[in-house]
C-alpha cells in the first residue's frame, strides 16, 4: 500500500498484479484511479477537488460495477479500525428532499419518449426498446461543430423561460447550483427539475440531429 | 452484501440521472440506480449522452452566449416568478 497525493489530497494505492487502484480516505474511499499497466481506466471528468466541492460525479467510469462506495462507515485496513466521518466530505449524503413542485415548473414531459420503452406486459418493462447510441464513438468534435452548437442554441432558446434561465446559468456560464438557487430565488429541488428537464430536451434535439 | 434491490427501470433512470449527477440522490436510490448501470449498457449510454450533452452545452458559453439566450432572459423570468 502506496500514499501519495493527488490535488493536493491524500490518496491510498492497492496493487494487485497489474492493476492499481487509488482511494482518497477523505473522501469516503472514493476510487480516484484505477491502472491497468500504467493505463487509466477511470474517467475523472473535472477532477478530485471539483468532487469535493459538488459531491457530484461527473464521470462515468469506464469500468464497472464502480469502487467507489462503501457499505458502512467503520471497517478494518491492515489490522486497523478506519472510522470515516458520517459527515461532509462524504459524498452522496442526503442534502435535502425534493421540494413539492409548484404549479409554475410547468407540466411534467417525460425526459425521453415513452415510445422508446417496452410496455407493462414486457418480460422488462420500462426498458429500452434499442439503446441509445454510444456518442462516445461518434467522431471527434461532433458534438462541438457548428451545426451541433446551433442546435443546441436553438434548443435552449425554445425552452421555457425558466428552463432557459438555469440551464443557461448552469451549463453555459458554470454557476453553482446555489448560486442559481439564490439568484432566481428557487428551491434545490425547483432548480433541479428545471435543469432536468432542459438538459432532457437539448440532449434529445442532438440525437435527433445527430446522423 | 446481500441486499435485495427493488429493481430500477430504464424509464426511471432517464428521469433520475440528474439527481444522479447532483449529488442529490439518496444513499439507497445510488446504490439502486448503479446497480441498474452495473446491468444495462443501454443506460451507460443514456448517462453518457448526458454528460456529452452537459460538455457540449458548456462550449457555447466559450464565446459570447448568443443573443438567442441572452436577450429577454430577466424578463422571461420575472413573468415565470409571477405566476401562482
Amino acid at each position: 500500500m502506496n500514499t501519495s497525493q493527488l490535488e493536493g489530497i491524500d490518496t491510498v494505492t492497492l496493487s494487485a498484479g497489474s492493476l492499481q487502484a487509488e482511494f482518497a480516505p477523505a473522501l469516503g474511499m472514493t476510487g480516484v484511479s484505477l491502472r491497468h499497466e500504467g493505463d487509466e481506466l477511470l474517467d475523472r471528468q473535472a477532477g478530485v477537488l471539483a468532487y469535493t466541492r459538488t459531491g457530484a460525479v461527473m464521470g462515468v467510469p469506464l469500468l464497472y460495477p464502480w469502487a467507489n462506495r462503501l457499505a458502512g462507515h467503520d471497517y478494518m485496513l491492515d489490522g486497523h479500525d478506519v472510522r470515516l466521518p458520517s459527515g461532509p466530505p462524504l459524498v452522496h449524503g442526503v442534502r435535502e428532499a425534493r421540494s413539492v413542485p409548484f404549479a409554475s415548473l410547468g407540466p411534467d414531459e417525460p425526459a425521453v419518449d415513452p415510445d422508446r420503452f417496452r410496455g407493462p406486459d414486457d418480460r422488462y418493462p420500462g426498458g429500452w426498446k434499442v439503446f441509445p447510441a454510444h456518442w462516445q464513438q461518434l467522431p471527434d468534435e461532433t458534438l462541438h461543430r457548428r451545426e451541433a452548437l446551433d442546435v443546441i442554441v436553438s434548443t435552449i432558446a425554445s425552452l421555457p423561460p425558466a428552463q432557459r434561465a438555469v440551464i443557461r446559468m448552469r451549463d453555459v456560464e458554470g454557476c453553482s447550483a446555489e448560486e442559481v438557487c439564490a439568484a432566481l430565488d428557487l428551491s434545490q429541488g425547483n432548480q433541479r427539475v428545471l435543469l432536468h428537464r432542459a438538459r432532457s430536451r437539448v440532449r434529445s434535439a442532438l440525437e435527433q440531429h445527430l446522423p | 452484501v446481500s441486499e435485495t434491490f427493488e429493481h430500477i427501470s430504464c424509464q426511471e433512470v432517464v428521469e433520475l440521472v440528474t439527481d444522479y449527477l447532483e449529488g442529490a440522490m439518496p444513499p439507497a436510490e445510488v446504490a439502486r440506480f448503479e446497480h441498474h448501470l452495473s446491468l444495462c449498457e443501454g443506460c451507460i449510454f443514456y448517462v453518457e449522452q448526458i454528460r456529452l450533452t452537459i460538455e457540449a452545452v458548456g462550449r457555447i458559453g466559450e464565446e459570447d452566449v448568443p443573443p438567442e439566450i441572452r436577450d429577454g432572459l430577466v424578463e422571461a423570468f420575472r413573468e415565470f416568478k409571477s405566476r401562482p
